[in-house]
């Protein structure tokens, strides 16, 4: 089964996201940026809207003796992961546009909110 | 001249099928539906009268805390994790088997808020790959309308429409929904909803229910609390209303004994409770619906009402409406209860494939973006004469 991935480009940079199935980072249908928002639950709110756990095959694998999860819990592992990715390198980036470190970066900022990036 | 049956059905099958996806709000609902084919449809305007059979309607909602609206992104996290879930309960409800013989799959295009239809709509695109069925997509407010219209079988109505997120007066007329009139500024449902977070009462199972079932406990019906009364010509404005009423609860939570129209000046006795005010509240803004409503109908010429939305299931609404009505010659309020009112996937279905049976459905993905403003005069009635 070939892995998903994504690839991420704008004028400046790129930025590839790739899988590896033995992180334990793809091995989670909760991802660590896909859940509730802070806010609501520091407003005591109960979360009961999670992800369904990834499903296990019926058979243990013979020769591992590991249980083996089905193809489709694989996938959505994989691409929580990968959400996850590419939400923090997104949320880096905001970062980077909205606390600038010195005057380099201001102008990069206002290029940004010019659009000139855009063009 | 109008033909419902101008795309036969899948399989050549005697009956139509569709699955209906709508999350334009905290509400996910799939509703699946059946639509045999009638000879009577070839050539009428019979539009309200499909003889529908709903063989699913699921519906889950995201509730927040008391005290706390629901935020967008939220909203569409509670709909991604269940939309699946929530399909496959109708597909097995509905007993079918093989999705496959659905002949369209409807989704809401807007109006509402961005980021829960942005999933829904992925959901209807992927089945839709998937399983090789065209795609409808339905303006949320005519939802709304054609399914009142089959349940109350009203044929030609004032439709008032109020919800969370939108307040209308609407009536058919050369193939439009027109609105008469509608609000200036925030919703009647959101009226309710945000003087419920001011109360901090429940969200479950919905904030404006509660403020009803507040509104019933009231002992002193016959003492309104004075609020402003802001009918503009055929518009309603309840935003001022909304400040004004939460600046007297908060008064009366932080006993502020110097507003005189809640405690006695002399003795500091209290005069008025937190039911009195969500009795005056849900009076005063049930009396501008019914006014400009009742406008409506004069301008029109019509005397059937049929009131949809989330606010609509409110019993004194449909109370002060049939009021109204009955002052009027044989007038009549048509409302459905609340499997119907309230946001669902099975509304989604109904408008959709009667789009779908006039031969209106998605030629290409493009055509499937939402939109958070989708006004209801928007859409081209094709169903309707």
């Amino acid at each position: 089964m070939s892995l998903p991935h994504a690839t991420y480009t704008g004028p400046k940079s790129t930025h590839e996201f790739e899988v590896d199935p033995s992180d334990p980072r793809y091995q989670t249908t909760e991802g660590r940026t896909t859940g509730a928002s802070d806010y609501v639950l520091k407003q005591g709110h109960q979360d009961v809207d999670k992800p369904s756990d990834p499903k296990k095959v019926d058979n243990v694998n013979s020769k591992t003796g590991i249980d083996q999860y089905t193809t489709l819990s694989q996938l959505r592992m994989q691409l929580t992961g990968l959400q996850d990715d590419i939400n923090e390198y997104l949320t880096e980036k905001i970062n980077h546009v909205k606390k600038p470190r010195n005057s380099k970066q201001e102008q990069e900022i206002n290029d940004l909110l010019d659009g000139s990036e855009e063009t | 001249m109008v033909n419902l049956n101008g795309i036969p059905p899948r399989g050549k099958r005697n009956y139509y099928l569709a699955i209906g996806l709508e999350g334009s709000a905290n509400k996910l609902g799939v509703g699946i539906i059946k639509h045999p084919v009638l000879e009577k449809h070839e050539d009428s305007d019979l539009s309200y009268e499909c003889d529908v059979e709903i063989l699913a309607n699921i519906r889950d909602t995201y509730v927040t805390p008391p005290g706390e609206g629901f935020l967008p992104r939220d909203t569409a996290r509670h709909h991604r994790n269940w939309v699946v879930r929530i399909i496959r309960k109708a597909l097995t409800e509905a007993k079918i088997d093989d999705p496959t013989k659905i002949d369209v799959i409807c989704f809401t295009r807007g109006p509402g808020m961005g980021a829960p239809l942005h999933c829904v709509v992925i959901a209807a695109r992927t089945l839709s790959l998937m399983w090789d069925i065209p795609l409808v997509g339905v303006n949320h407010c005519v939802g709304h309308i054609e399914m009142g219209r089959e349940i109350t079988g009203a044929k030609n109505p004032v439709v008032l429409y109020v919800s969370g997120g939108n307040t209308q007066v609407i009536a058919y007329s050369e193939k439009r929904y027109r609105i008469f009139g509608e609000t200036l500024d925030i919703a009647i449902g959101n009226c309710l909803d945000r003087f419920a977070r001011t109360l901090k009462i429940p969200n479950a199972p919905s904030p404006g229910y509660n403020i009803e079932q507040l509104a019933k406990q009231c002992k002193n019906k016959e003492k309104l609390v004075v609020l402003p009364y802001t009918v503009k010509g055929m518009d309603l404005s309840m935003s001022g209303i909304l400040q004004y009423i939460d600046t007297l609860a908060k008064d009366l939570f932080k006993k502020n004994l110097k507003n005189k129209l809640l405690f006695d000046s002399r003795t500091g006795e209290q005069l008025v409770t937190v039911e009195d005010l969500c009795y005056s509240l849900q009076e005063n803004l049930f009396a501008m619906l019914v006014e400009i409503t009742e406008r409506a109908m004069a301008h029109v010429n019509s005397n059937q009402v049929l009131i949809v939305g989330g606010v609509g299931c409110n019993v004194r609404l449909q109370e002060m409406m049939a009021q109204m009505c009955k002052d009027r010659s044989n007038g009549q309020v048509h409302a459905t209860d609340d499997r119907f009112c309230i946001d669902n996937g099975v509304m989604i279905a109904q408008a959709g494939l009667l789009e779908y049976r006039t031969g209106h459905f998605v030629k290409d993905l493009s055509e499937t973006i939402v939109t958070q403003k989708f006004r209801t005069d928007e859409v081209y009635i094709a169903w309707r004469e």
